[in-house]
């Protein structure tokens, strides 16, 4: 479902990301860690088509996101550590503007469901600026959501919530995942990681260090036998403290 | 208390500047440093003759600053906003007012503060209005200035505090500016009673000479009832408008003395609404950090308002271009305040009816007409600049837009056609108006025939003239995004200035480049339309067409261009995203 091929990312000389290759089948939730700076962001961001990598090519499904940008997104929904809403558009506006850039047709029965779901009935009117940093995460999954799509991108997708929406989160996470989508997880909150993923890429300096499910990683590096993720996170990416 | 704010005045100033000076670096800023000295300099300090601050003589300027002091004291009162002039950044919110610090020292220290900004802005007053010319009593300016900055600050911080403390108290804005106004009424009523036997005397002395008019205005101003109250304006602006420096030694403890009544002042009102004080500063400090972030800020009043219903409902199905233009033209519709329009229009009325006394029947209607064209040509002209509900605005979710669904070409156009389709609904609404109102006029050589014409020609060509120049600043936005300030925040500098000049010469220039083929081809036109028959103002309606065709072309030509710029673009090495 998504597949990357020798992503490179460069500013000037500075190189965010270098020759980095993965894929995630439908079904799916693979981890994305590594240390700060270490491109996490600048991988997802390319990935939905936000930045250009400077080499390589990026397939969602059948579409290439250099070739077919629109296809590709179509099938995306990206949710960024920070939700990003329009000052001037209620909740079901949001909501009625997404479907129709999706091009959403059964809208009218979707919207309030998905508005139950995320509890956000009563709030169909407001602006962003009445509602709380949990319920505008709340509306920018609603959004993310509405087109059921069939790769998942979150950035730290639990910033802001309270436990209650972050168990809610975790499970709208597994459970698209059940049926049938390809998720991208960044975080750095490794438990959740350790919970919610079926693999984990490690990225250390734009470059790939480590992937598979964390057995597999082990595995390959029979040092590492018998610690916690933190410990394997640390010493894959020579961080302090690991031996 | 007083180190530590001088610390972070003082480093933060020098690490301003240096931020400021490694941006010279680039070649953009360079360059709009160069053009804002030189803007600088050949509008501001370049020496021409005698100086303007020298040019009132005797009492004027006494008077013309007591006068202009009160007008802002008093609209200060009457239509004055919450706002605090002592605005607190996250950053002295999250250190002051978790510090242990009393709420006194907290105040203190942000009028002390705010003390180097007030000080330069004396400075720059009065070099910029100097005409190149700095004579050394001009530092006595600066200082006199400084007391009346400082004094105005802390008045509007009070009269910010009272109008939020009457807010929390539910008093409403109508009932708040009645009791305001009643007040000042009483005021000026007593002095008007008060100097009612003065008039003649003045007006006398006014026809004889200008000079000898201010002097007895100003003798007038300072005597008995009237004086009383005018005492702390003369007393706050004495320094700044006084000759040499024995004058300034003797005028300045009457304006400390005003200076420190105000801050006795602000320190008792700042206690006694302490908690809308914070509140106000954690406001603020909220609507600052979301103007950093990019973000439109939250409203000021604390109650939130009710969302205005939305214009249209968005079908479900359709274009992906009319999805940004509708949700534009909602950012239009919910973010512009409805007050001013409705005071334009009664502003018209007045200003109509007022034209019409003691004049000729229909008067009024004439400058009403006028008015309408001008506001329509106003809103042709420089509504792009001023509605910005567009690229300029949604740049600052320049990662969310890229990931949508659409091509380039159609994000651009919906961007576009927002600002657009509200600019030409006011320009239409503004000539229909003016059409409706000449039909009740007779206007010798432009029959009515002739305004059907003329209104269908530019009714024609506005939409098309309207969407080259919104869509010149939309570009210019997507090529030079670090020259063009997203959002409602400013920034400032004199190589922003700069910047800002070379775009508006920019975009004249791309302008007049835009308007140069759509004129050649509605001149043809017009030449084709006078051969087969057509004649007079009717032949402004093929032209028109034609000018509107061929800027319509245009822009869509530009749509594709400027969409295949902004799916290469890339948020983070433009405006500063992450990686």
């Amino acid at each position: 479902m998504i597949e990357v091929r020798g992503l490179t990312k460069l500013y000037g000389s500075l190189v965010a990301v270098e020759d980095l290759s993965f894929a995630v089948a439908p079904g799916e939730v693979l981890g994305l860690v590594g240390p700060n700076g270490a491109g996490k962001t600048t991988t997802l961001r390319s990935l939905v088509g936000i930045i250009r990598p400077t080499r390589g090519t990026i397939r969602i499904g059948a579409s290439d996101m250099e070739r077919d940008a629109v296809g590709a997104k179509r099938q995306l929904a990206f949710m960024p550590d920070e939700p990003r809403l329009f000052d001037y558009l209620t909740v079901e506006e949001h909501l009625r503007f997404t479907a129709r850039l999706y091009g959403v047709r059964d809208a009218d029965a979707r919207i309030p469901a998905l508005l139950q779901e995320l509890e956000l009935g009563e709030k169909t009117g407001a602006l962003p600026e009445a509602l709380s940093r949990g319920m505008k995460q709340k509306l920018a999954i609603a959004c993310g959501l509405l087109h059921e799509p069939a790769v998942l991108l979150f950035d730290e997708p639990l910033t802001g919530l309270d436990p209650a929406g972050m168990r809610r989160m975790k499970q709208t996470i597994v459970e698209r995942a059940r049926q049938g989508a390809a998720v991208i997880l960044s975080s750095h909150l490794l438990h959740l990681v350790e919970e919610v993923c079926t693999r984990v890429l490690v990225i250390n300096r734009g470059r790939l260090v480590a992937i598979g499910t964390i057995a597999e990683i082990v595995a390959s590096r029979p040092d590492l036998q018998g610690r916690g993720l933190e410990e394997i996170f640390l010493a894959l990416t020579g961080g302090g403290g690991a031996t | 208390m007083i180190d530590a704010a001088l610390y972070l005045a003082g480093r933060s100033l020098v690490n301003g500047l240096r931020r400021r000076l490694r941006r010279l670096r680039q070649p953009k800023y360079l360059i709009g440093f160069g053009v804002g000295l030189l803007y600088y300099y050949a509008f501001f300090l370049r020496p021409r003759g005698q100086s303007s601050g020298a040019a009132l003589p005797g009492a004027a300027a006494e008077v013309v600053a007591m006068l202009g002091l009160a007008v802002l004291v008093v609209t200060g009162w009457l239509f004055g906003s919450s706002r605090s002039p002592l605005v607190y950044t996250p950053a002295e919110t999250h250190f002051l007012f978790t510090a242990p610090l009393t709420r006194r020292q907290v105040l203190d220290f942000k009028l002390l503060r705010s003390q180097l900004a007030l000080g330069l802005s004396s400075a720059l007053s009065v070099v910029l209005f100097s005409g190149g010319h700095f004579p050394a009593t001009r530092i006595l300016r600066v200082l006199g200035l400084w007391l009346v900055f400082a004094a105005l600050q802390m008045h509007s911080a009070v009269t910010a505090l009272v109008r939020q403390s009457l807010e929390e108290h539910g008093v409403t804005a109508v009932r708040r500016r009645v009791g305001a106004f009643v007040i000042v009424a009483a005021l000026v009523g007593a002095a008007a009673l008060t100097l009612r036997g003065q008039f003649g005397i003045i007006q006398d002395a006014f026809v004889d000479d200008p000079v000898t008019g201010f002097d007895t205005l100003a003798a007038v101003l300072h005597r008995g009832v009237v004086g009383v109250v005018t005492w702390p304006f003369a007393a706050l602006v004495g320094p700044a408008v006084s000759p040499n420096l024995a004058t300034f030694a003797a005028r300045l403890p009457a304006a400390l003395l005003v200076v420190a009544v105000h801050y006795l002042w602000l320190m008792r009102s700042s206690i006694a609404f302490e908690e809308v004080a914070v509140e106000s500063a954690e406001r603020m400090a909220t609507r600052i950090a979301a103007w950093r972030a990019g973000r439109r800020p939250p409203p000021i009043a604390g109650a939130a308002k009710p969302t205005r219903r939305a214009l249209t409902r968005l079908r479900e199905t359709g274009s992906p271009a009319r999805a940004i233009a509708w949700k534009n033209i909602q950012a239009e519709w919910r973010g512009s305040g409805v007050r001013l329009p409705v005071i334009i229009v009664i502003g018209l009325i007045v200003v109509a009816w007022v034209a019409s006394m003691g004049n000729e029947a229909g008067s009024g209607l004439i400058v009403l007409t006028v008015l309408c064209l001008l506001f329509g040509g106003l809103a042709v002209v420089f509504g792009p600049y001023g509605l910005r509900n567009d690229l300029r605005s949604d740049l600052q979710l320049w990662d969310l837009l890229k990931t949508y669904p659409m091509r380039g070409a159609d994000l651009v156009a919906g961007e576009v056609l927002g600002p657009v389709t509200v600019l030409t609904a006011i320009a239409w609404g503004c000539m229909l108006g003016a059409f409706t109102l000449s039909l009740a006029l007779d206007v010798p050589g432009f029959p009515v025939a002739d305004r059907v014409a003329a209104l269908l020609a530019v009714a024609i060509a506005t939409p098309a003239a309207l969407a080259v120049t919104t869509t010149i600043q939309n570009a210019a936005v997507l090529f030079f995004p670090a020259w063009i300030t997203l959002g409602p925040a400013r920034a400032t500098g004199v190589e922003m200035i700069g910047q800002r000049l070379v775009t508006m010469v920019g975009s004249i220039v791309v302008l007049v480049v835009a308007l140069i083929p759509a004129a050649v081809v509605g001149a043809v036109a017009v030449a084709i339309a006078g051969v087969t028959g057509i004649d007079g103002v009717w032949l402004a309606v093929p032209g028109a067409i034609a000018v509107a065709v061929t800027l319509v072309f245009e822009v869509i030509m530009a749509f594709a261009w400027l969409g295949r710029v902004f799916e290469r673009s890339d948020p983070a090495t433009e405006i500063g995203g992450t990686s």
